[in-house]
């Protein structure tokens, strides 16, 4: 109940500072658009040439990418805290967090959110519906709560695996550009998984489970049976993913050395 | 009951140096060479609530990283710290309530929001009642004068301004115990004043206990009754401000101007204390002890024609520096 008050209490704050630079805002805005564009025209592209992809239609994988965005909206908004490592650990703010009474994750991820992202999920929802109706998909009235536990589910496990490359900031100095290339394994997580090698297949599910932001709940929605058990693992992975970030953040915090000053 | 207990505290960081060159690289590699630096060695000592306590050491003698480890920062290698009945570390987050924190090189304060919005926002944080804060902050708003600071964002204020602003932030939850790390750092005169009295009447009014850490010994004079000084991790001196001036800083230096000029030997044979040449031969210092003074300066006059003479006392600064030069003896 605190935590939620003071989570209101930051957003309201958020939005006052971002609406002083309106110029800003349109720009990100802008950018954000043009580069979900430039994704869904890749997809388009790719299916200019085959209308099939292992069995998969051109539409079911445009559905999954317009599913994909909602998790990663949510993930942007809150979790996005690549930087870490350069802003607390290196010029020491982490100091700061330590001396309040907030837990120190919390208040790092209402620092750093970026509520603006949230129209990425828009973009997906709308990408979902056009991709619905020409699949002619029919959903039931519990698909309702179905869908927001697997996007919450995506979302926590995209939150877990960059919350745990952030705590590894506490065991290294060294700045790492592991980052970068995450976003990129992220983004494998689009399509279908059995369109890759089976080792790639078995990381995207169990090591790096980005297959469980994307096409595994998405398959449920498509309907495709086989997929199911996956599907509805997305929840468990999501809270699994995130607990272990967690513990792994709470001993990492033990070990934080400070920077000298 | 202490506001502060500390039993043979100690930090050691783990860094390891470099071999030079582009070999030497491709051989840290594979091995490194480790180096243990005890930044904080087996420490021990206890503060009362209310003290005002000043906490000295030159830069890396360990001051920092024992207010990390006090205000639950960073956790120690050994030894057993409680600040307000509690472990800082394992109980952080309750802990943190109980004190407050103003870290000089470091801001507190958001940057974008005007100062009101942050106080808002630590008073959320803090879980302070509106009746707790308006009586408070009003006050501390009033002292600190900074009413007309409070709708302007933080990035647009001057370092004195700032400051001010920091610690009234520090303060939202009205603390028993205060951290300053060095608070006065880079403030020009007025508002290190200004601030000196704030400090004094907080620890009034509420028996405020705080613990400062500064390089400005002048913040030390006026405010704390007790200084510990610590050189390379470990504590050299703990006790009153008086008694270190007593044993190291007794006796003046009288500086004498002579109308010609006179050499160390004469001097000495004269009046054997230690002289001290000034700028030229004709300018000469003695130090002496308080009671030998009067005997000193009859002996000088009566021998020489004079120009001038003044007695000065021995500032805390140079006593500092002398005990971290020549090491800590009972003289």
């Amino acid at each position: 109940m605190f935590y939620m008050s003071i989570f209101l209490q930051y957003m309201s704050q958020y939005i006052k500072t971002k609406l002083q630079y309106r110029a800003d805002l349109f720009v990100e805005f802008l950018s954000d658009l043009m580069f979900q564009g430039v994704n869904l025209i890749f997809i388009l592209v790719v299916f200019g040439h085959t209308q099939f992809l292992n069995g998969w239609t051109r539409d079911e994988i445009i559905f999954i990418y317009g599913f994909f965005l909602v998790p990663f909206a949510l993930f942007a908004s809150f979790f996005n805290i690549w930087d870490f490592n350069e802003r607390y650990i290196v010029r020491g703010e982490m100091d700061r967090v330590l001396t309040r009474p907030v837990h120190s994750l919390f208040q790092i991820v209402l620092e750093r959110m970026e509520l603006e992202s949230l129209l990425g999920g828009i973009t997906g929802l709308i990408i979902m519906g056009y991709a619905a109706s020409r699949l002619h998909l029919t959903f039931h009235w519990y698909d309702v709560i179905l869908f927001v536990l697997f996007v919450l589910g995506g979302t926590f496990v995209y939150a877990g695996i960059f919350i745990s490359l952030a705590s590894i900031s506490f065991w290294s100095d060294a700045r790492s550009s592991i980052m970068p290339m995450m976003y990129n394994i992220g983004n494998y997580g689009r399509y279908p998984v059995d369109i890759y090698n089976r080792v790639i297949r078995y990381i995207l599910t169990w090591v790096l489970p980005f297959a469980f932001v994307g096409v595994y709940p998405a398959a449920y929605f498509l309907r495709k049976t086989e997929w199911y058990t996956y599907s509805f693992l997305t929840p468990v992975m999501g809270v699994v993913c995130f607990t272990l970030s967690l513990l792994l953040w709470n001993a990492g915090v033990k070990r934080y050395r400070g920077a000298g000053n | 009951m202490y506001a502060i207990e500390v039993e043979k505290l100690r930090k050691e960081f783990k860094s390891y140096s470099s071999r030079s060159g582009l070999a030497g690289a491709f051989r840290d590699l594979f091995t490194r060479n480790y180096k243990i630096i005890r930044a904080v060695d087996d420490i021990s000592f206890t503060v009362k609530q209310g003290e005002m306590v000043g906490y000295i050491g030159e830069n890396g003698a360990g001051k920092s990283t024992t207010i990390k480890m006090l205000t639950g920062i960073l956790t120690p290698t050994s030894g057993r710290v409680v600040v307000n009945g509690m472990n800082p570390h394992k109980e952080r987050e309750r802990f943190v309530q109980t004190i407050g924190v103003v870290f000089g090189q470091r801001s507190q304060l958001w940057w974008d929001i005007a100062v009101q919005e942050s106080f808002r926002l630590l008073k959320k944080v803090y879980r302070v009642s509106d009746q707790d804060y308006n009586e408070h902050m009003d006050h501390v708003i009033e002292t600190l004068d900074i009413g007309p600071l409070l709708d302007k964002p933080v990035r647009k204020l001057s370092l004195g301004q700032r400051m001010r602003c920091e610690l009234a932030a520090a303060l939202i939850h009205n603390p028993p115990l205060l951290f300053l790390d060095e608070p006065t750092i880079g403030l020009d005169v007025l508002v290190k004043l200004k601030i000196r009295q704030f400090l004094k009447e907080i620890n009034e009014k509420y028996n405020t206990t705080i613990l400062l850490t500064t390089h400005d010994m002048t913040d030390i004079e006026a405010l704390c009754e007790r200084v510990i000084m610590l050189d390379e991790g470990k504590i050299i001196y703990d006790g009153s401000l008086q008694h270190l001036k007593q044993n190291w800083g007794e006796g003046r230096q009288i500086h004498f101007q002579f109308r010609d000029m006179v050499s160390k030997e004469e001097l000495t044979s004269l009046v054997h204390v230690t002289w001290e040449q000034g700028e030229d031969r004709y300018n000469w210092i003695a130090h002496v002890r308080t009671n030998d003074m009067a005997h000193v300066i009859g002996q000088v006059v009566s021998s020489y024609e004079l120009k001038d003479i003044h007695i000065r006392e021995v500032s805390t600064e140079e006593i500092i520096r002398n005990i971290y030069e020549e090491g800590i003896h009972h003289g």
